[in-house]
């Protein structure tokens, strides 16, 4: 499904703030897995997700998705195969358009924008429905603007949207971590029902070790741009917050202290 | 105020209200703070006004200068996209390139329309007096207009271009072509502008070559003028808050200039749009501060 060889991104090359983000990750990743992946800071997490959905440009390597090879594919032609939900609320939406316009926007990922109506009845019922599976009443509530619903609202229209034109790819970066707690919980459970029920292969940035132990059925970790941790199935139901901290700390230099409280919280 | 002032003042209300859809669609759907309009307009007339005393038909001139306005709003957007030049600069580039195209295409300063037939022409069968007859076919042309660029708007095509102004990044990751839809829009916008000077050339016979001094100011004093007289988030309201916009501030500056005891002469013209756009900025924030300063 995703295929990623040796893939190297190097930021401001030639100026003195050049920083290489990834390194040479190589991952597969086969149909319908959903893999939670983790690092500290700088790790390149946020950079593997961007290289996948086409707004990271590779310098080596390459990323195939269902076996095309899109290295080169900008973002909007990649959209079709792979749908993106951000950490800022506010990001994967638009505030000034309504929710419908929103669902419309997203129903047409990767296909051809023509003159027609972009909002018609059947659409719109159909919207409805999908809509009310989110349980927050907001099918009666269409035509607000999207600006109006809470970041938790506007987290679960966004994955929902996610579903609408077919993509077969989910990112997930660090979704859940401008939320509250409560709200975070039920954004991270309609992730579960979401990825299981379209049967989707999905990728999960999160800070949170247990999180990232608790969802999916494959964990990464990534350090200085490298996978240096990748365990799935029985390996990976053996492991614990505190032996993955443990690893986690070993990777940073071994006496390092861990400073970061949302790995500890989490 | 004459009532055949009046009237005047609506007629050309009516021909500034394509800049104002124009101004909204660049400014507001788009985001694209654009200048080019100063020259586009101009173009415009120029284009129509050259034609048409060449003997060319009214409509196919107005077509041209269309074209011609959708032109500039293309070299714009390929300067701020293509060539990643900010856009108020990329697009200040264009306005003062057209001014010496402008003069290229007249070959003199100014083009007069005396006697040839224009587009507004067929309307004085309708047997209805001069400054009656022109505002009304401007009034018919604006609706046209309005209503079609409602529709496009609300089109898929249209979603995805208001999406590019409003958040790129989300309209990208959503498979939209934000520098398609960003020259796209500029071309729109520009072409209307285009529209809107080859009317007024046409309605007041002559093009200039410094008529388009000042054209986006009056073409934004309009839109903040139609959002403040009808507030609220529709679409379909704010394109006719930019016609109505466009007619009450002309109606303003007409009635500002003919009041006697004001001093004012038609040359304060510009300065006059300049201190009722700053006043329209400036007053939504001091009721803003006046709300929360009552909290």
């Amino acid at each position: 499904m995703i295929d990623i060889r040796d893939l190297h991104v190097t930021f401001n090359p030639g100026t003195p703030l050049e920083k290489a983000a990834l390194r040479g990750v190589t991952l597969a990743i086969p149909e319908g897995q959903f893999v939670t992946v983790i690092g500290s800071n700088g790790a390149g997490k946020s950079t593997l997700l961007g290289a996948l959905a086409g707004d990271v440009a590779a310098d080596g390597g390459r990323v195939a998705i269902e076996g095309t090879d899109v290295t080169r594919w900008p973002t909007p032609r990649r959209a079709g195969l792979v749908a993106r939900v951000f950490q800022d609320p506010m990001a994967g939406s638009c505030a000034d358009l309504t929710i419908e316009e929103n669902m419309a926007l997203a129903a047409r990922r990767g296909a051809r924008r023509g003159f027609g109506r972009a909002v018609t009845h059947a659409r719109r019922a159909v919207f409805a429905e999908r809509i009310a599976t989110l349980g927050l009443g907001l099918e009666t509530r269409l035509e607000d603007r999207m600006g109006l619903l809470s970041g938790g609202q506007r987290q679960a229209v966004s994955l929902l949207m996610a579903t609408l034109s077919g993509s077969r790819i989910l990112l997930l970066d660090e979704h859940t971590a401008a939320l509250d707690p409560g709200t975070a919980a039920f954004v991270l459970d309609l992730t579960r029902r979401i990825v299981a029920g379209n049967r989707l292969t999905a990728l999960m940035v999160t800070h949170s070790m247990r999180q990232a132990l608790e969802v999916g059925d494959r964990t990464v970790m990534l350090h200085e741009g490298r996978v240096v941790l990748d365990v799935a199935g029985e390996e990976r139901a053996r492991l614990d917050v505190p032996h993955l901290l443990e690893l986690f700390a070993r990777q940073r230099g071994g006496t390092e202290e861990i400073s970061d409280d949302r790995l500890l919280i989490g | 105020m004459t009532w055949i002032a009046f009237f005047g003042a609506v007629e050309i209300g009516l021909v500034y209200a394509l800049v104002a859809l124009g101004v909204y669609l660049s400014f507001r759907v788009l985001d694209f703070p654009d200048l080019t309009v100063d020259g586009s307009f101009p173009l415009g007339a120029a284009v129509a006004a050259t034609l048409i005393v060449g003997g060319a038909n009214a409509w196919l001139a107005t077509l041209a200068a269309v074209l011609a306005g959708a032109l500039a709003g293309l070299v714009t957007a390929t300067l701020n996209v293509r060539f990643r030049i900010l856009h108020l600069l990329a697009s200040i580039l264009t306005m003062i390139a057209l001014f010496s195209i402008n003069l290229r295409v007249m070959g003199r300063p100014n083009v007069a329309i005396l006697m040839q037939d224009t587009v507004v022409t067929p309307f004085t069968a309708l047997g209805l007096p001069d400054h009656l007859v022109r505002p009304l076919a401007m009034l018919i042309v604006v609706a046209v207009v309005a209503a079609l660029l409602a529709r496009f708007l609300a089109s898929e095509f249209g979603l995805a271009m208001r999406a590019t102004g409003a958040n790129p990044r989300m309209a990208r990751a959503q498979g939209v072509d934000t520098g398609f839809h960003i020259h796209a829009g500029m071309a729109l916008s520009n072409g209307l502008v285009g529209l809107a000077g080859a009317l007024f050339a046409q309605t007041n016979g002559f093009a200039d070559a410094t008529m388009g001094l000042g054209t986006i100011v009056v073409g934004l004093a309009a839109v903040i003028v139609g959002e403040t007289v009808l507030p609220g988030r529709g679409l379909a309201l704010a394109l006719v808050g930019c016609v109505v916009g466009s007619v009450l501030y002309r109606l303003a500056v007409q009635l500002a200039l003919s009041a006697d005891s004001v001093g004012l002469q038609a040359s304060d013209l510009n300065l006059v749009t300049a201190v009722l756009v700053a006043v329209a900025l400036i007053l939504p924030r001091l009721r803003q501060k006046r709300r929360v300063a009552v909290r």
